[in-house]
C-alpha cells in the first residue's frame, strides 16, 4: 500500500513539474492514436453507413465477420502487420517497421471494425420515419442518407470515442510494430510496460493518471456536446 | 382528375393488403378515408404519396401515367407530401425542420425565411421558431409537421390520422388549418380518421376502405344530418 501511495504522490509531482519526457511520451501517444482514429473514422463511418443502409447479399455474414474482428488480439494484428512490413515482407522496402506509421497501420486495423460495427448499430437504431419524412419532403437518395447520418451523429461520435479509447490504451501493436524507441515510438502504454519491467513505478503511475484524465476529458467533452445539442 | 388508380394491388408476401380496381380523386377537394385498423389506409396513402410502389396496377397523376422508377417517383414526391400519424421531427430547431423541404428545392435563403415565418404564423408556431423540435408537445409537433409540409406548396397533402392523440384545442387548430389551406391554396387533401365529427367538419367526400377494398370507386359526397 505504501508503494502505491508513494508512487502516486511522486507521480503527481512528476506531472506537476512538467517533465519533458512524460510530455514527449504523451504527445507521441496522442499523435499516433489521433491519426489512427481519424483514418479509421473516415473509413469506418461511411463503410458502416453503407452496410447498415444498403441491402445486399451477404450483409449478415459481413456483419458477423466484422463483429468477430472486434475480438482480434493486438498481438495477432502486430504479428500480421509485422509479416508485411518486416525486411522480408512485401512492404519491407518501405522501411516502415519500428516507425509511428507502422503503429498507425496496426491501430487502424484494430479499430476499423469498432467504428464500423458501432456505426452500423447507430444507423440501425434510427427511426424509419426519418427516411420516410425526408423522402416525402422531396429528398433524393443522397439527401435522405444525409438526414439519417445526421440523426445518427451521437452514435457515430460515440463510436469514434470508443475507438480512440481502444487505441490509446493498447500496448501490443505499439510494442511489436513501434519498438518502444524513446522519444520516437514510445507511447504511454509501452512506457508503462517498460517501467514496470524495470521496477520503476513513478513514471508508470504518472502516465496511468494522464491516460485516465485524458479518457475522462474526452468523455466529458462528448457529453457536454451531446447535452448542448439536445437542450 | 388528379389521381386515377386502376387495378391497384399491394401484397406483402402472399398477403394482399390492398386491392383497388378503380379509384378517382379530384383536384382541390378534401377526402376522408375511413376504415377499421388494418384496412390498408396507410398503405393507400403511401402509394398515393409515391412512397410505396404497388405490386400491380397503374396510376394516372394529373392525367399522366406514373412511372414507378425511383427518379420519376422522386419528382412526383415534390408535389405530394404525406404527414405521418406520429410525425417525427429532425433533431434540430423548429426553423431548420420547416426549412428542410425548401433547402432541397434550392429556394434562396431570404425567400426561405419569409415563407417559413408566414407558414409558422399560419399554424400558430411562430414563437417556437428557435425551439428545439424534440422538446415540443404532441400537438406542437403535429403543427410543425404540418408547417414543414406546407412550406413546399404541395399539390396534395396526405394526412394519416392528423389529430390522433391530440387534445381538443390542438385538434381544432389542425382541422382549421387544413380547411383554410384548402380554401385559400386549393390544395387537395386526403386524411384518414376514426372520428365522424372530423369528417363532417372537414371532408367534401369520403372513401370507405375495408380489408383493402374500397366500397365504392367514386368518393361519396359527405351529407350532413
Amino acid at each position: 500500500m505504501e508503494l502505491l501511495t508513494d508512487s502516486f504522490i511522486s507521480a503527481i509531482l512528476l506531472i506537476a513539474s512538467l517533465d519533458p519526457e512524460v510530455f514527449s511520451i504523451v504527445w507521441v501517444s496522442l499523435k499516433v492514436s489521433g491519426i489512427s482514429t481519424l483514418i479509421a473514422s473516415l473509413m469506418g463511418a461511411p463503410l458502416g453507413f453503407l452496410i447498415a443502409y444498403g441491402s445486399f447479399k451477404g450483409k449478415r455474414i459481413l456483419i458477423v465477420c466484422l463483429n468477430t474482428m472486434l475480438a482480434l488480439p493486438t498481438v495477432v494484428i502486430g504479428l500480421f502487420v509485422y509479416s508485411f512490413i518486416s525486411r522480408r515482407g512485401i512492404f519491407g522496402p518501405f522501411d516502415l517497421l519500428y516507425t509511428q506509421k507502422a503503429i498507425i497501420i496496426g491501430q487502424v486495423i484494430l479499430i476499423l471494425p469498432i467504428v464500423t460495427t458501432l456505426t452500423i448499430a447507430a444507423i440501425s437504431r434510427i427511426d424509419e420515419r426519418y427516411r420516410k419524412t425526408a423522402m416525402t419532403l422531396g429528398a433524393n437518395r443522397w439527401q435522405t442518407a444525409c438526414v439519417i447520418f445526421r440523426e445518427a451523429r451521437f452514435g457515430i461520435v460515440a463510436a469514434v470515442i470508443a475507438a480512440f479509447g481502444r487505441v490509446i490504451a493498447e500496448v501490443g501493436i505499439s510494442m511489436m510494430l513501434g519498438g518502444n524507441a524513446r522519444g520516437f515510438t514510445r507511447t504511454m502504454t509501452t512506457a508503462m510496460a517498460l517501467e514496470y519491467d524495470k521496477g520503476e513505478f513513478i513514471l508508470a503511475v504518472a502516465l496511468g493518471i494522464i491516460l485516465l484524465v485524458l479518457s475522462f476529458g474526452i468523455n466529458l467533452i462528448f457529453h457536454f456536446f451531446q447535452g448542448r445539442t439536445r437542450t | 382528375m388528379l389521381y386515377a388508380l386502376s387495378k391497384i394491388t399491394r401484397k406483402y408476401g402472399s398477403r394482399t393488403v390492398l386491392d383497388i380496381p378503380l379509384m378517382e380523386i379530384e383536384k382541390g377537394a378534401i377526402y376522408a378515408l375511413l376504415g377499421p385498423n388494418g384496412a390498408g389506409k396507410t398503405t393507400l396513402l403511401n402509394i398515393l404519396g409515391f412512397l410505396e410502389v404497388p405490386t400491380t396496377g397503374d396510376i394516372l397523376y394529373s392525367s399522366k401515367p406514373v412511372n414507378f422508377s425511383e427518379s420519376s417517383l422522386q419528382n412526383l414526391r415534390k408535389e405530394v407530401v404525406m404527414i405521418d400519424q406520429h410525425p417525427i421531427l429532425f433533431t434540430s430547431t423548429v426553423y431548420k425542420n420547416v426549412e428542410f423541404g425548401l433547402k432541397i428545392r434550392r429556394v434562396p435563403q431570404k425567400k426561405r425565411g419569409i415563407i417559413i415565418e408566414e407558414t409558422l404564423d399560419l399554424v400558430g408556431m411562430r414563437d417556437f421558431e428557435q425551439a428545439q423540435a424534440h422538446r415540443l408537445s404532441g400537438g406542437e409537433t403535429q403543427r410543425v409537421a404540418l408547417a414543414r409540409a406546407l412550406v413546399v406548396s404541395p399539390e396534395v397533402l396526405l394526412c394519416d390520422e392528423p389529430t390522433s392523440n391530440l387534445d381538443v384545442e390542438n385538434q381544432a387548430a389542425i382541422i382549421n388549418t387544413l380547411k383554410q389551406i384548402n380554401e385559400q391554396r386549393k390544395i387537395t387533401i386526403m386524411f384518414t380518421t376514426h372520428y365522424m365529427y372530423q369528417v363532417s367538419s372537414l371532408a367534401h367526400h369520403t372513401f370507405f376502405l375495408d380489408h383493402g377494398k374500397l366500397t365504392t370507386a367514386q368518393a361519396e359526397p359527405f351529407c350532413q344530418g
